[in-house]
């Protein structure tokens, strides 16, 4: 058993679900959610993040639109599907049952 | 002094050392590979370039114009190598090395006798080529139908010349490790050639 990597895999676990929890509360373009993730030690390498966001758009949980910048190119904005929403109120329900089953183990 | 390149990353243009540029080129290469057979990979691929082009627009300045090999490393550390860029929805390490990836058929320049058809073809189906030319020259033998289909063959396979062909040629799913063990073992009959 390798600790680093054990904690790795639980944040990789719960990533997807925090990305949909940054975007819950408004639209973000990539760099936003990204600064949000790193200041909660979500995420390690930024690369991870990309594949994720194109996944959940694909599966009809993000929509983006395109938004003109004043610094460079115009940027891509995510938000929240209806069926996202949908998606994270379940999340969101998972995760305290998990929260709560942990605890209980532990102090018991 | 050092010779520049001028790029365009995510939308915006860089003048880039060309030690630099061609350390960005190898990791986006890389990255191609890792992303490649999942679905909308372009897109995650550009993504990833616009916010690099941001990570590296914000090391330049006025003073510093030019984007240098060690801009280009750090931001490549932040993005992360492809073997650390991986995620629980996608498929599992294991699932990705078993999954099989194209495989056509070649000819074989490595093993030939003639045009290396029957080299090809043994290596598709993984069987000795022996066994095809053994059918080939009976094939000749009984009527010379075997030289018609052995032309045919040779004008319509084309000849597995890069190391992806090679391994598609096998079957073996393509991913940076296997090109990787394919480059490392022609390397090997290279340098064993050498000796000889």
């Amino acid at each position: 058993m390798d600790l680093e990597n054990t904690k790795a895999q639980m944040r990789k676990g719960i990533l997807e679900y925090c990305i949909l929890s940054v975007l819950s509360k408004n639209s973000c373009y990539a760099s936003d959610i990204i600064r949000e993730l790193k200041e909660a030690k979500v995420i390690v390498v930024e690369g991870t993040l990309y594949p994720l966001l194109t996944r959940q758009k694909n599966a009809g949980l993000l929509s983006y639109r395109w938004e003109e910048s004043q610094q460079g190119p115009p940027r891509k904005y995510y938000e929240l599907t209806d069926e996202g929403k949908t998606y994270l109120t379940e999340l969101d329900r998972s995760w305290d049952e998990l929260v709560e089953s942990v605890n209980l183990i532990r102090t018991r | 002094m050092k010779i520049t390149v001028s790029v365009n990353l995510g939308g915006y243009s860089f003048n880039i050392d060309e030690d630099a540029y061609s350390e960005l080129k190898r990791y986006l290469k890389n990255l191609e590979l890792h992303f490649a057979g999942e679905e909308s990979s372009s897109e995650i691929l550009s993504d990833i370039e616009a916010r690099m082009a941001e990570l590296l627009k914000a090391r330049l300045t006025t003073f510093k114009q030019v984007v240098t090999i060690d801009d280009v490393r750090e931001v490549i550390a932040i993005m992360g190598n492809p073997e650390d860029i991986t995620d629980e929805e996608g498929p599992t390490r294991k699932e990705k090395f078993s999954r099989p990836g194209p495989h056509r058929m070649y000819r074989d320049p490595d093993k030939r006798i003639i045009g290396g058809v029957c080299a090809g073809m043994g290596a598709y189906w993984d069987i000795e080529p022996w066994i095809i030319r053994i059918i080939f020259i009976a094939l000749v033998m009984a009527g010379g139908l075997g030289i018609l289909i052995y032309l045919i063959l040779y004008i319509v396979l084309p000849e597995a010349k890069t190391t992806a062909q090679k391994i598609e040629m096998k079957g073996d799913p393509v991913n940076i490790n296997n090109i990787k063990e394919a480059v490392k073992k022609e390397f090997d009959t290279v340098r064993k050639n050498m000796k000889l």
